[in-house]
């Protein structure tokens, strides 16, 4: 039976973010969350890896308590376990401290076989997570991976995207994927596995049930890079807004105006 | 650690054993700009052989040295001795920064050898600063959907990666320098270690409505569009127009159109004569990856940050406009 392990992340609607003129900062109370989308392929990509071949699926994920909805989504949807790894300390990490903490507490579950990641997050969209969970788990890892074609005998074949065309691979496990949304659309939970879901219980680690969890290497202390500075883009100038009246009669002057820069 | 034990920026040299990326070559040409400000020295690493001719091009780039990598493990990309090599590397000459095209491959390794080597990464930039107090790189870039500029650096930790996407700064050498160090370095990965092995490849079809990174004209449909019914009428204005047809990530993320088509930062960077956006917001992300002589936006919200990259805007309906595009256009045939 495949142990696996599926990273999932709640986000904040990016769309709802402000930046506050006055501080600088950014407005998050308040922002409805969401969970990664893609993240949500990876998922799929898992559980249909468990339908094929046998295994068990964990979630694991790292944010405030509210992350929960996130797992309890995923739990509807083919999770069978569910870690949130929470804590003041855990605050303000980047993808190196981030990848250190879960791999930490996925260590308290065991070896996984097989883990999942989705491609990036829409909100810090590094894409960087998942090579240093891989490099963390000492695992094989592929990339964008578009159909997992074969898993046995210690190995997995898939097929990957490259710029210009496909990559057929095979990997050792344990191997760490991450998916392609195209091809692993998610599935929507019947009422069973959603009733089930919320009630299911998710075991939740703090600092201090992780063992030996270095406090140095996670959080703030333990992240490589900081944001000192963030601030609005600069816009340049606006073009020139044709307003006649009407649809038509806009065309007419912005097809005239394209013919004068003989841009027809 | 001290950072100042740390000197001198490599950019990874990526290529296929015939011909180096382009992007290998645009971040050769912006670091010598910054190397010139930092008085780092500008390495060129390139793994197994490229082809003297495209050594050449890298040279022309004014970098003051070429690091050569040979060894076993190199036959076809893989992360195991990619890494590898970097962290090799790395540990024996310590430079302060290392650079990465932001490729599939490239953002496959990267990440992975900076947690061999305990530092911070970054992806994604799209300017690049210098702090002449701390000495750090500042990496700028968009974030929260191209909302804000964030500046990152890395303010402890060497050496510095970064990986950068393809397009992002331009390709113009200025100039070889009269001496240029070459290193060679032997480091082999055994094969037989190597967890995700290449078994083939498989090119893409050929499809030319696909390939519109240098199109003439391009009709960029973006989150305003409806649904996917509401397509066709892009379409045939891109085709009256000889032009193709684009578009921004949440039309690519909705499933409506597919990844090749979508403009932008983490899609494709287009170069184009005339570049017409519908329902197009303006997100930085988007509208780093356009470089037009001519910027037609139609968007129905008058205050969209599209129009202010824009040489002509209309505010309205984007299906009405289209339509009327269409008519006039035809009428004029």
């Amino acid at each position: 039976m495949l142990n696996i392990l599926v990273c999932v992340k709640q986000i904040p609607d990016i769309d709802l973010v402000k930046m506050d003129p006055e501080t600088g900062n950014l407005v998050r109370a308040g922002v409805p969350t969401l969970t990664n989308p893609l993240d949500l392929n990876a998922l799929e990509a898992a559980v249909q890896v468990k339908e094929r071949y046998g295994g068990k699926i964990t979630l694991i994920t790292m944010g405030p308590p509210m992350a929960e909805s996130t797992l309890r989504e995923c739990l509807a949807v083919g999770g069978d376990e569910a870690v949130l790894i929470s804590g003041r300390p855990f605050g303000g990490a980047d993808t190196l401290s981030t990848s250190y903490s879960i791999v930490m507490a996925a260590a308290m579950r065991g070896k996984f076989d097989l883990i999942f990641c989705g491609k990036e997050s829409m909100d810090g969209a590094t894409g960087q997570m998942a090579s240093q969970l891989a490099e963390r788990f000492d695992a094989a890892q592929i990339s964008c991976c578009l159909s997992v074609d074969a898993v046995g005998d210690g190995k997995i074949r898939a097929t990957r995207a490259l710029e210009t065309g496909r990559e057929i691979v095979e990997a050792t496990l344990p191997c760490l994927i991450t998916v392609e949304k195209d091809r692993f659309f998610g599935r929507l939970p019947n009422l069973e596995a959603y009733l089930a879901a919320k009630k299911a219980e998710i075991t939740v680690y703090t600092e201090n049930e992780i063992e030996g969890l270095d406090l140095q290497k996670i959080g703030v202390p333990g992240s490589g890079t900081i944001v000192p500075k963030i601030y609005p883009p600069e816009l340049p100038e606006p073009g020139q807004i044709i307003r006649t009246g009407s649809a038509r009669s806009d065309v007419g002057r912005l097809l005239e105006l394209l013919a004068e820069k003989g841009a027809l | 650690m001290q950072k100042s034990d740390y000197r001198n920026m490599w950019v990874y040299i990526e290529h296929d054993g015939k011909t180096a990326a382009p992007v290998g070559l645009e971040l050769c040409c912006e670091l010598r700009k910054l190397c010139d400000r930092t008085g780092d020295r500008l390495y060129a690493v390139i793994l197994d052989r490229l082809p003297g001719a495209e050594e050449e091009k890298v040279k022309d780039c004014g970098v003051d040295g070429l690091i050569r990598v040979h060894g076993s493990g190199y036959a076809y990309f893989n992360t195991d001795a990619w890494a590898n090599a970097f962290t090799v590397l790395s540990r024996k000459y310590n430079p302060s920064a290392i650079f990465v095209g932001g490729t599939v491959n490239g953002r496959d390794f990267a990440p992975r050898f900076a947690v061999q080597l305990d530092t911070g990464c970054t992806s994604d930039a799209m300017e690049l600063d210098w702090d002449s107090e701390t000495g750090d790189i500042q990496f700028i870039e968009p974030a929260v959907g191209g909302k804000i500029m964030a500046v990152i650096t890395v303010p402890a930790l060497r050496p510095q990666i970064g990986t950068i996407r393809p397009g992002t700064f331009p390709y113009a050498p200025t100039g070889r320098k009269a001496q240029i160090e070459e290193i060679e370095e032997e480091i082999s990965f055994d094969p037989e270690a190597i967890r995700c092995r290449h078994i083939d490849f498989i090119p893409d079809e050929n499809d030319p409505e696909m390939d519109i990174a240098n199109a003439d004209c391009i009709v960029c449909v973006g989150n305003g569009l409806k649904d996917s019914e509401h397509l066709e009428r892009y379409r045939t204005l891109a085709k009256l127009l000889g032009g193709k047809l684009g578009c921004t990530r949440p039309l690519y993320d909705r499933g409506i159109l597919p990844y090749k088509l979508q403009i932008g930062q983490s899609g494709v960077m287009v170069k184009t004569k005339l570049y017409l956006s519908f329902g197009v917001s303006g997100a930085v992300n988007h509208t780093a990856g356009v470089d037009a002589d001519v910027f037609v936006a139609v968007d129905k919200n008058p205050e969209a940050q599209i129009f202010n990259y824009c040489d002509y805007g209309i505010v309205g309906d984007m299906d009405e406009v289209c339509d009327e595009l269409i008519a006039q256009l035809q009428a004029r045939r």
